[in-house]
């Protein structure tokens, strides 16, 4: 039987404007993300390492001046590095999400659209910062700073080698916990300034879900401090050689993994800004760049996390050294590679979770806090006790 | 007492805040809006609002051709697109006596099952998306996209393909059609434990669907609901069993029916329905001759005798009918659609109400209505 061809037939393989995903160049992609980590390892060689072990050297932290001086350069490379993280992390994460997602991602800006996220910060810098009438102004301005600083305050309490720190912290615990929970503040202000509803329901949810999961944290960190026998992150990581905590301390490690994701607010603990319930929680009203500051936050917060992570229960900086002494400077390039590798991983653990769960409900979600998470942390805080008589008597 | 058509605050009561989802809501599948009282997050009183996408179809049939009309019913339910031409043409047919080959009638069947697919694969993906879970949907939309080649292949367009026509289809199919969609039946049965291992079987899922939005048989009846919604509550009710068209008589499949009535339930019944569907489509293949009339003699001109008829079909969302009343002319004196969504639609308020907000989410997923049919 005959059969007249059709016009449309030819049209049956789209025609493919500027990338084709039929044939990828995945080596593109690979340097893209080996220079993504060298950018970070370079400004955190940079903040951590080189300005620090400058002033040591030369004892300009005694004097006034010197002090200040250092303060203010150290506060120029945090936020400096805050900035790239969150650069860096947004692409990553979309490339990521891109290749489980089964489609490219980014592909314009720079070779395998590794600048896409420099446009659309340059993007939201254009935008009109725009504030409904409704708003509680001088609130609703002050929100995305506090969430930004509180994330902004906790980088300066990393160790990222031996001596490679900007503030050597004696209670480095108690600061995380402390600053971290100044994010809550933000988020829950931010929500509740706004005048919209949506904004009111992601406020509720924020708090109920920050308050609830900072508490089976602190008592996961405080099991670690148990452990280690002190709240100073280098000490805690000394404590490690021979056996990384996440072995003795495992029910602890878990409760922080859960909690550590609810308090990013990612699948499938999105419930502050779920989209397709409450269309953007707690940013529904927030543009330009104060929208811009809670993301960013967002994502300082993505490399904090893993971080804070890998040093309290995977051996922060520890690997073969191959004979180097500990405290030069080579071995520090080389232990902060290390710190940097593992976060890599726990944050590719991260996005992993973040493509493939659905949400929570908001009475679960207690639920999993208060019932099966605070349990949880307080019997990994009697092990980790008990763990510790056992150390003092041996 | 009427159904109240806004909510009033209830004066002196502060606990319960009045906020419109949609019609500009990202979760309300296109221009739902629903009012809805909450306390807390506990949903006190829900009124559905419809209307946002009404297009006057059904008057603006009567002043169309029967040939012309096609077109337009494949735009109700632009998701599950052909399936909407079938009502229709199978009352006209009726009026006017035509005779549909056996061949043309195994090609109607194959392509409304294909639909049947792509458009729970559309619902799978944007259920799971309002659930949270952003993966699947790039991934049923991966799959629906091969469903769309093989009918752009042979009708032309790809959603709304306007492909049927009385007395069969309108153009026969592409040399490469059986071949294709045999393959794209392999292809999907090797996709189908994914999805049952990222949704029905994820615990997540699981916590979010089991016990919520229980739908009693008898409330289901009541409204009217249709499609896997009544199905999910233990009603076997299936237009194919039912009132068999088309090859539906000479085809074996079962009808997937579940007891509890909960969102789990709606879920599971759809993943049953694509694997039924898998199954109709390979017998069908079988008994397809290869070569034969695609259409059976049908005068140029449509005029059908005076007279009315009523034909129904099952397509994804449920009970689609097609009332036809015909004066003898060349137009139609009054066409009626009954479309499932916008029964299943008034289950809103008795599944909304007690439920939680994410809950009220996760049950408007797995109702799946499409507005282009509640709103015609």
């Amino acid at each position: 039987m005959s059969r007249m061809p059709l016009p449309t037939e030819r049209l049956v393989q789209p025609r493919l404007v500027g990338y084709d995903p039929t044939r990828p160049k995945p080596w593109l992609e690979r340097i893209a993300y080996a220079l993504f980590f060298s950018a970070l390892w370079v400004m955190v060689v940079l903040a951590y390492g080189v300005v620090p072990t400058v002033f040591r050297h030369y004892g300009w932290l005694k004097s006034p001046l010197g002090f200040a001086a250092y303060a203010v350069i150290e506060a120029v490379l945090a936020f400096l590095l805050a900035a790239v993280v969150a650069l860096i992390l947004i692409v990553v994460l979309r490339k990521y999400l891109g290749k489980v997602q089964e489609r490219v991602g980014p592909m314009h800006y720079g070779p395998a659209g590794v600048f896409q996220t420099v446009f659309d910060a340059l993007k939201l810098l254009g935008k009109e910062d725009f504030a409904p009438r409704r708003v509680d102004w001088l609130i609703f301005r002050l929100a995305p700073a506090i969430v930004f600083v509180s994330a902004f305050l906790l980088m300066v309490a990393i160790p990222v080698a031996p001596g490679w720190l900007i503030a050597d912290l004696d209670v480095g615990l108690l600061y995380i916990v402390a600053v971290s929970t100044l994010g809550a503040y933000g988020v829950v202000l931010g929500g509740l300034s706004q005048g919209n509803k949506w904004g009111l329901l992601g406020a509720f949810r924020a708090g109920a879900q920050l308050v609830s999961y900072e508490v089976p944290l602190a008592i996961a960190l405080l099991s670690v401090g148990v452990y280690a026998g002190s709240l100073r992150f280098v000490d805690i990581v000394e404590h490690q050689y021979g056996l990384w905590h996440v072995v003795p301390l495992f029910l602890s490690f878990i409760v922080y993994l859960v909690a550590s994701i609810a308090e990013l607010k990612a699948t499938p603990f999105d419930l502050p800004e779920a989209e397709s319930e409450i269309v953007a929680g707690y940013n529904t009203e927030y543009s330009g760049m104060s929208f811009a500051f809670f993301f960013l936050a967002e994502f300082v917060e993505l490399f904090l996390l893993p971080g804070f992570m890998v040093l309290l229960f995977f051996g922060g900086w520890h690997g073969p050294l191959f004979g180097l002494d500990p405290t030069s400077f080579a071995a520090g390039l080389l232990q902060s590679f290390y710190f940097l590798v593992k976060v890599a991983v726990w944050v590719w653990i991260f996005l992993w979770i973040r493509a493939t769960l659905p949400r929570f409900r908001d009475d679960q979600l207690m639920d999993l806090a208060w019932k099966g998470l605070l349990p949880l942390s307080l019997v990994g805080l009697l092990v980790a006790a008990l763990f510790r008589m056992f150390l003092e008597v041996l | 007492m009427r159904n109240p058509t806004t909510i009033e605050p209830v004066p002196g009561r502060t606990d319960e805040m009045i906020i419109n989802m949609g019609p500009q809501h990202p979760a309300t599948h296109g221009v739902l809006k629903v009012v809805i009282g909450l306390d807390g997050e506990r949903i006190t009183r829900a009124v559905p609002h419809i209307g946002f996408l009404h297009r006057n179809h059904e008057k603006i049939e009567e002043a169309r051709t029967y040939t012309q009309i096609i077109s337009y019913t494949d735009r109700m339910d632009y998701v599950s697109g052909l399936q909407n031409e079938l009502p229709f043409i199978l009352a006209v047919e009726d009026l006017l006596g035509v005779e549909v080959p056996p061949r043309a009638k195994l090609i109607r069947t194959i392509f409304f099952e294909l639909f049947r697919i792509a458009s729970h694969l559309v619902w799978l993906g944007t259920g799971m998306l309002d659930l949270g879970a952003i993966t699947p949907f790039l991934y049923t939309f991966r799959d629906r996209e091969k469903i769309l080649e093989i009918t752009e292949k042979t009708a032309g367009a790809r959603m709304l393909p306007n492909y049927f026509t009385f007395g069969g289809v309108r153009r026969d199919v592409h040399p490469d059609f059986f071949k294709d969609v045999a393959a794209f039946l392999d292809f999907f049965e090797t996709r189908l434990p994914d999805y049952y291992a990222l949704v029905l079987d994820s615990p997540v899922f699981q916590a979010r669907a089991v016990g919520v939005g229980v739908l009693s048989k008898e409330r289901a009846i009541a409204r009217g609901a249709s499609g896997p919604v009544i199905r999910a509550s233990g009603v076997p009710y299936d237009v194919r069993k039912a009132e068999p068209y088309d090859a539906y008589p000479e085809l074996e499949f079962e009808i997937p029916t579940r007891e509890e009535g909960d969102v789990y339930a709606r879920f599971w019944v759809r993943f049953r329905e694509m694997e039924e569907s898998v199954k109709i489509i390979r017998q069908a293949l079988e008994k397809v001759p290869k070569t034969g009339p695609y259409k059976g003699k049908v005068p140029p001109r449509v005029k059908p005798k005076p007279g009315a008829r009523y034909r129904a079909v099952e397509i994804a969302r449920g009970h689609l009918g097609a009332y036809v009343v015909s004066d003898g002319s060349e137009y139609p004196a009054r066409i009626k659609h009954r479309s499932p969504s916008f029964a299943n639609l008034q289950l809103i308020p008795d599944l909304f109400v007690g439920a939680r907000f994410a809950d009220a989410i996760a049950i408007l997923s797995s109702l799946d209505p499409v507005f282009g049919e509640v709103d015609r």
